[in-house]
């Protein structure tokens, strides 16, 4: 094969979209069919493919509104739950009530860490991608649509909240007022919609012949699926 | 699920709405600590998808509708949006499910299918929270009654008339969204000069 060649193929990650929804998937799910006293476990496996994924995603469960939720988690099981059996400082806490604690904490965290990386790595319109490959067929060209008319929606609704104010807004026959709000904005962004359907179809758009999103899928994509799957079976079999 | 430009369209712009008061109000009543905002913001949701469902009349229309909000709640600028986004889908199938039994719309179709649907936000923390995330079911009741009662000014002691309570509470504002719907897609019908259904 040419230079020329090599460089029009396209750039293949090493992990794509299906890769990293594996990933995301197997996070959760890990969790979810951990027994507590393999925890610790599953949590030290998931951290080490966390730093191999999506490494600047452990820094959120560093931020201080975070902290403070988890720091209050453990201080109220602590306390709250489970017999006291320990003294610190000598204020009577539960030793079960500090391990379920933390259990919710090491949870909460892999569900943050795993939401984050996913959403920063892969891009909405590979979601609806791979919704479409789902039977949701022209779920990217509505997404599109949806995602363009977005700031006339919101341009309409207050025209329209401001015109209904001038007029008394909702002080006196608040259902009725309510009700005309509501068939101002949907009428104005159906109306909206009628030009969108017009410049779709003259220019021959035709959802049956609509471009495909691709997906990028990775080279290490199907061993990941693979191993993932296999590796949460095993889990099933052995606890 | 295949439909042509037209309905692709209109499914997008009343997904957009759905989106659109997810992000604006989503958060806002959050942090407001609004009681039973979720409860409220999914009325407001389905009674849009629901009138989505009288201008795209398939089985679908109204789960698409679902899913584009969600998707579009993926920019929402609050935490973890996982758990709100899989409510909205839920919901949506719920009121597909429920519209697409009962097939031709009809004033009694859309209530039910409204009621049912908001009736999710009752079951959401249970499974979300207390199995997904480890909070454990008992932590879930107790919080549910806690608030309940708060809401309500009900005794928790009175478990029953409690829960009760709050599902009848869901269930009415569903109801409501669903009345609200069809006297509205009716209006909406009428105004642009289509004829009635």
């Amino acid at each position: 094969m040419s230079t020329e060649g090599r460089s029009a193929e396209p750039v293949r990650r090493l992990v794509g979209t299906v890769g990293r929804l594996v990933v995301f998937f197997w996070s959760i799910i890990l969790l979810l069919i951990a027994p507590p006293n393999w925890i610790p476990l599953a949590v030290g496996t998931w951290l080490g493919v966390a730093v191999l994924f999506h490494p600047a995603a452990l820094r959120v469960p560093f931020r201080r509104r975070w902290m403070l939720l988890f720091g209050f988690l453990i201080v109220a099981n602590l306390f709250w739950v489970g017999e006291p059996d320990w003294n610190l400082w000598g204020l009577a806490v539960s030793s079960e009530g500090l391990m379920i604690g933390l259990q919710m904490v090491l949870r909460a965290v892999v569900v943050l860490v795993a939401v984050e990386g996913f959403s920063n790595s892969v891009d909405i319109a590979e979601v609806a991608g791979l919704l479409e490959r789902f039977g949701l067929e022209g779920l990217g060209f509505s997404m599109g649509v949806a995602v363009n008319l977005l700031p006339f929606l919101r341009q309409s609704s207050l025209n329209a909240w401001r015109s209904l104010r001038m007029k008394g807004g909702l002080r006196r026959q608040r259902w009725r007022g309510l009700r005309l709000l509501l068939v101002n904005i949907i009428g104005n962004a159906l109306c909206r919609a009628d030009e969108v359907v017009l410049s779709a179809e003259v220019r021959a758009f035709s959802p049956d012949r609509s471009r495909i999103i691709l997906l990028e899928i990775g080279a290490f994509d199907w061993l990941i699926l693979t191993v993932g799957i296999s590796s949460l079976l095993a889990l099933i079999l052995v606890r | 699920m295949k439909f042509n430009t037209r309905e692709l369209v209109t499914l997008g712009v009343f997904g957009a709405l759905w989106g659109a008061v997810e992000l604006a109000f989503g958060s806002i009543l959050h942090v407001m600590k609004v009681p039973m905002a979720g409860v409220i913001l999914t009325a407001i949701g389905l009674a849009i998808a629901m009138i989505g469902r009288l201008f795209v009349c398939r089985p679908g229309a109204t789960l698409f509708i679902g899913i584009i909000a969600a998707l579009l709640k993926l920019f929402s600028l609050g935490g973890v949006v996982i758990w709100p986004l899989l409510g909205i889908v839920i919901e949506a199938l719920l009121a597909e499910v429920v519209l697409s039994a009962l097939r031709k719309p009809s004033q009694g179709a859309f209530t039910m299918a409204g009621a049912i649907g908001v009736l999710w936000t009752f079951v959401h923390p249970f499974v979300m929270h207390g199995l997904i995330m480890g909070s454990g079911i008992l932590t879930v009741w107790l919080r549910t009654l806690d608030q309940g009662s708060q809401v309500l000014g009900i005794d928790p002691s009175a478990v029953l008339w409690l829960i009760l309570a709050l599902i009848g509470l869901r269930l009415g504002i569903g109801a409501a969204a669903g009345l609200l719907a069809w006297s509205v897609g009716r209006s909406v019908y009428a105004r642009l000069g289509r004829p009635e259904r």
